[in-house]
């Protein structure tokens, strides 16, 4: 097939796994999606290549606004949308990073096998959910005032190293070493301080979850072992961002940039994308506050680890160390970063929006930490709870095909509103116990939102990253207990 | 005034209709309380707030994630939404008022913001109609 027509949107075959939607009428620049037939299908059947060609509009868009395998419809730009926006020329959107700042994932390694944790689950994810704030209104591991929410904008993991909730070792094995320096906290409001104050360490609600999982595959053992993984191993994965704090900063930014530039905001079809020209004070502004919003989300996800080594700790009556329980990486999937990309045989320096994408920098880049600089930037893709989760590494191709990025999930298929009415949260945990995963969640509907049946196939999409080169494939993990808002 | 959840692949919509533009407001923000938790209770003590904005939609913007961050930090779940419009010297002026349940007191899941994403407001021969795309 040489042509795919979805309503209205035809887009050509560039070459296997990549189709094109070629620059017309009000596009700045021509739209990619990277996926097989059947993720198109997929892709096609909602708003998501409308939104993605919506987004092409935006000023200095470079090469093509990209659509990941597993993208999905969102607000103004799809989920798992990229885009590459020059930051001389071009814009900054605040809907195109998304409400959740630095929502994203982590993944923390242990030397315990599936056998030393079985018998155990119950009483683990009794206490994990115990432990570990979660869902609406369920506080945080830190309540405090807004003097400490400014510290944790400011210096982020510093801070938890500073307060005892890190060691050393985990701001190495994080992204940017767990600080973002472009954090400016004066450009945070005192009402998302407000709402940060009783958050911090937290995982909310919605698809947010934390996972103890065992490694099922290894896919490329050399990789594997530089990531310290290796079959039957237990791991924790951590998934949730910068809470209503973040959500607060693109709440106001939003109106913001709306109000401030209403000619560009004129120029786009989706009002959810307004942006901020680059240059401008509103650009630098917001860049500071997403900055400082990352870092609290990287705090968040510190807290509730490190919590997870206290429940560990009593669970298996030993120390957290003496289970080498060791940050693997923690990667953003909402987030815009200035980053040097090649773009027609030039470097230039660009906003890099990935919207439900992760970036997979190859072996050999400067900002992957040392330890993995000789294999690849860790990529950790969670799944739903049914059907597992990946480690990928950043490929090869990925800084030509995607500046640096792949997907970031299994991507929705099914709406909310419709998994309410087709599965019921406690047949889900029934049939998920029936495959030794417990499953513990502060709502039934939760679980029901979240049942396995309303995401896409994690395996094809992980495939389709793999085969294009720009994730590939290391490991696979799969669920042994999961807790959620 | 009444609304119902429509379908959106990742998130939550709203459609929300009223005799007057008060009454289509307040039954979004209904809608939000309901996306958020579907067994509400009867207790809770009622507030007030303001916002004001330039035009019908950055008002209902405004006013909906208001709603929102009221929740986080006074602790309850803003139902039963009351609100009156006006015209003010540079645009528009909105007062709502809503019974705060306590968190602790309800099953509910958070909606994180709202969007502008096919925000729609309109005006039938029946009154005002509103869509809302929300965060989920």
């Amino acid at each position: 097939m040489d042509t795919y027509d979805a309503d209205g949107v035809t887009l050509e075959r560039v070459e296997e796994y990549v189709w094109e939607i070629p620059q017309e009428g009000e596009m700045n620049a021509p739209a990619r999606v990277l996926a097989s037939e059947e993720l198109l299908d997929q892709i096609a059947d909602d708003k998501t290549l409308q939104q993605l060609k919506n987004s092409t509009q935006l000023p200095g868009v470079q090469k093509y606004a990209i659509c990941m395998p597993d993208g999905h419809q969102g607000y103004g730009f799809p989920v798992g949308g990229v885009a590459g926006i020059d930051a001389e020329d071009g814009c900054i959107s605040p809907g195109a990073v998304g409400f959740d700042i630095n929502c994203g994932v982590r993944m923390m390694t242990t030397n315990l096998t599936y056998e030393d944790v079985q018998g155990h689950e119950e009483e683990l994810v009794e206490s994990l959910f115990a432990n570990i704030p979660s869902g609406l209104g369920g506080g945080g591991v830190v309540e405090s005032g807004v003097e400490t929410v400014e510290e944790i904008l400011d210096r982020g993991v510093e801070w938890a190293l500073d307060e005892g909730y890190a060691v050393e070792d985990d701001l190495a094995h994080c992204e940017d070493e767990g600080r973002r320096p472009d954090a400016d906290p004066d450009a945070v409001s005192q009402k998302s301080k407000d709402r940060g104050k009783n958050q911090i360490g937290s995982l909310g609600s919605g698809n947010h979850f934390l996972e103890v999982q065992r490694v099922t595959d290894v896919f490329r053992e050399g990789v594997a072992d530089s990531y310290g993984l290796s079959e039957d191993q237990i791991v924790v994965l951590i998934h949730c961002g910068s809470r209503g704090l973040g959500h607060q900063v693109c709440t106001e930014y939003t109106r913001e940039v709306e109000q401030a530039h209403p000619e560009l905001l004129e120029q786009l079809p989706d009002k959810e994308l307004a942006a901020a020209p680059a240059g401008s004070q509103l650009a630098e502004e917001y860049y500071g506050a997403m900055c400082a919003a990352i870092n609290y989300a990287w705090v968040n996800r510190q807290l509730i680890m490190h919590r997870t080594r206290k429940v560990f700790e009593r669970v298996f009556d030993r120390s957290w160390e003496e289970m080498e329980m060791d940050l693997l990486y923690d990667v953003a999937h909402n987030i815009a970063k200035k980053e040097a990309h090649e773009v027609d045989g030039e470097e230039r320096e660009l906003y890099v929006h990935r919207k439900g994408a992760t970036r997979a920098f190859p072996a050999g880049r400067e900002e992957v930490p040392s330890a993995y600089r000789d294999v690849g930037q860790p990529v950790i893709i969670p799944g739903s709870m049914g059907a597992g989760s990946y480690v990928l590494r950043g490929g090869e191709s990925s800084m030509e095909t995607t500046f640096g990025s792949t997907a970031h999930g299994a991507g929705r298929t099914m709406s909310r509103t419709q998994a309410k009415d087709e599965f019921w949260g406690e047949d889900i945990q029934d049939d998920l116990r029936e495959q030794k995963v417990y499953v513990k969640a502060q709502s039934g509907a939760t679980v029901a939102e979240e049942a396995p049946g309303v995401y896409k196939d994690v395996d094809e999409v992980v495939r389709v990253s793999d085969e294009l080169g720009i994730g590939d494939t290391v490991a696979r993990t799969f669920p042994v207990c999961n807790i959620k808002g | 005034m009444s609304f119902e959840l429509r379908e959106h692949t990742a998130d939550v919509a709203v459609a929300a209709d009223g005799k007057t533009v008060d009454e289509a407001f307040g039954a979004v923000a209904d809608g939000l309380a309901a996306a958020m938790c579907e067994a509400i209770p009867d207790d809770g003590d009622r507030f007030s707030f303001a916002v004001q904005a330039e035009n019908r939609e950055a008002l209902l913007y405004e006013y909906l994630a208001d709603c929102i961050y009221q929740r986080d930090v006074r602790g309850v779940l803003p139902v039963a939404n009351r609100v009156t419009v006006d015209r003010a010297d540079d645009g528009w002026r909105l007062d709502a008022s809503a019974r705060g349940v306590p968190l602790g007191a309800v099953d509910a899941r958070e909606v994180k913001a709202v969007t502008y994403s096919e925000m729609r407001i309109e005006q039938d021969s029946d009154g005002w109609n509103a869509y809302v795309v929300f965060d989920v």
